[in-house]
């Protein structure tokens, strides 16, 4: 299975980002900046992620009126125990400035 | 300019997406907004498109995307050239000897001349007509639509037939409609088998699919 390779950094990025709050439901678009991951980096993680049970994902209301509503995702249970198993060190182990 | 140039590219990802990423196509467009905020609505669109040229060999509904531009680009639209590239030359060579006739000693045949020159203009708007239905065809194979494909290749079936009539009894030649016709039944099997793809893609689709 592919959940059994080792994470890539990019990956460890976004299990930091969301593993931060677990409970709170993240944008596409917020986890890009928070990350510095590009959308064509992202979005094939996390369309992964979700296929493998690691993330959910849901539509949520605009916070301003007019605006379509928007995709927003979080770790399940699974994600939280998969992003504690990759890094035992605890989330400060992988920010991005241990990549740099 | 450039807000229009992402949309398109945004547009052109969401749709090579394919029905089975439908949410993340839209997931990818509703993010479009806060990316046009943070001024960075190209990268954020052409980063989408990788990742929908990444995703399409994965399902079968990209692979038939793939199939569609493939036979558009590689066949269709090479034929639309060869029709062009055939009434230019059709034109340029009306002012020559009759066709289908070999210069006989008692002078040419004023009566198969005026025939021919009469057939000239029809003839003519065919090849055009031919050439204009294989880019509809194209652009019709690359959209997915149908319907239309099915009236554009009978629109192409029948100026076939025509100029083929003409050809034989007008100019008593049709020596240049050869390939073309075997190229034409190479272009007909290849949209038939595409469609039969299309189809079983679509029956094997959800419901909830095919609704939307």
């Amino acid at each position: 299975m592919g959940r059994s390779r080792r994470p890539s950094k990019q990956m460890l990025l976004l299990l930091e980002a969301l593993s931060a709050h677990t409970q709170q439901w993240r944008h596409g678009y917020d986890l890009m900046k928070e990350t510095g991951l590009l959308s064509g980096t992202l979005y094939p993680l996390l369309i992964r992620m979700t296929d493998q049970g690691l993330v959910e994902a849901e539509w949520r209301e605009p916070e301003h009126p007019g605006r379509p509503a928007r995709h927003a995702y979080r770790l399940t249970s699974a994600g939280v125990a998969f992003a504690r198993m990759a890094t035992p060190a605890g989330p400060m182990a992988f920010t991005k400035a241990a990549f740099a | 300019m450039k807000p229009a140039v992402s949309r398109a590219l945004l547009s052109l990802a969401s749709r090579s997406l394919g029905s089975d990423r439908r949410t993340w196509a839209m997931a990818m467009e509703a993010e479009f907004e806060a990316a046009v905020e943070d001024r960075r609505p190209f990268l954020f669109a052409l980063g989408c498109l990788f990742v929908a040229w990444r995703e399409i060999g994965k399902h079968s509904e990209g692979r038939l995307i793939l199939a569609s531009y493939a036979l558009a680009l590689g066949l269709l639209i090479p034929m639309a050239a060869l029709q062009f590239q055939q009434a230019v030359g059709f034109l340029s060579s009306a002012d020559g000897p009759p066709y289908g006739i070999p210069s006989a000693g008692d002078g040419p045949n004023l009566y198969l001349i005026w025939s021919q020159n009469s057939a000239i203009p029809i003839l003519l708007i065919t090849w055009l007509l031919l050439a204009m239905a294989h880019l509809c065809l194209a652009w019709m194979l690359v959209e997915g639509d149908w319907p239309r494909i099915v009236k554009c290749g009978t629109l192409i079936g029948a100026a076939m037939i025509t100029l083929s009539l003409f050809m034989g009894v007008l100019m008593l030649d049709l020596s240049s409609l050869k390939a073309q016709v075997a190229e034409l039944v190479i272009e007909f099997v290849a949209v038939v088998a595409i469609s039969r793809w299309h189809i079983r893609i679509s029956s094997d689709a959800s419901p909830e699919l095919l609704a939307r």
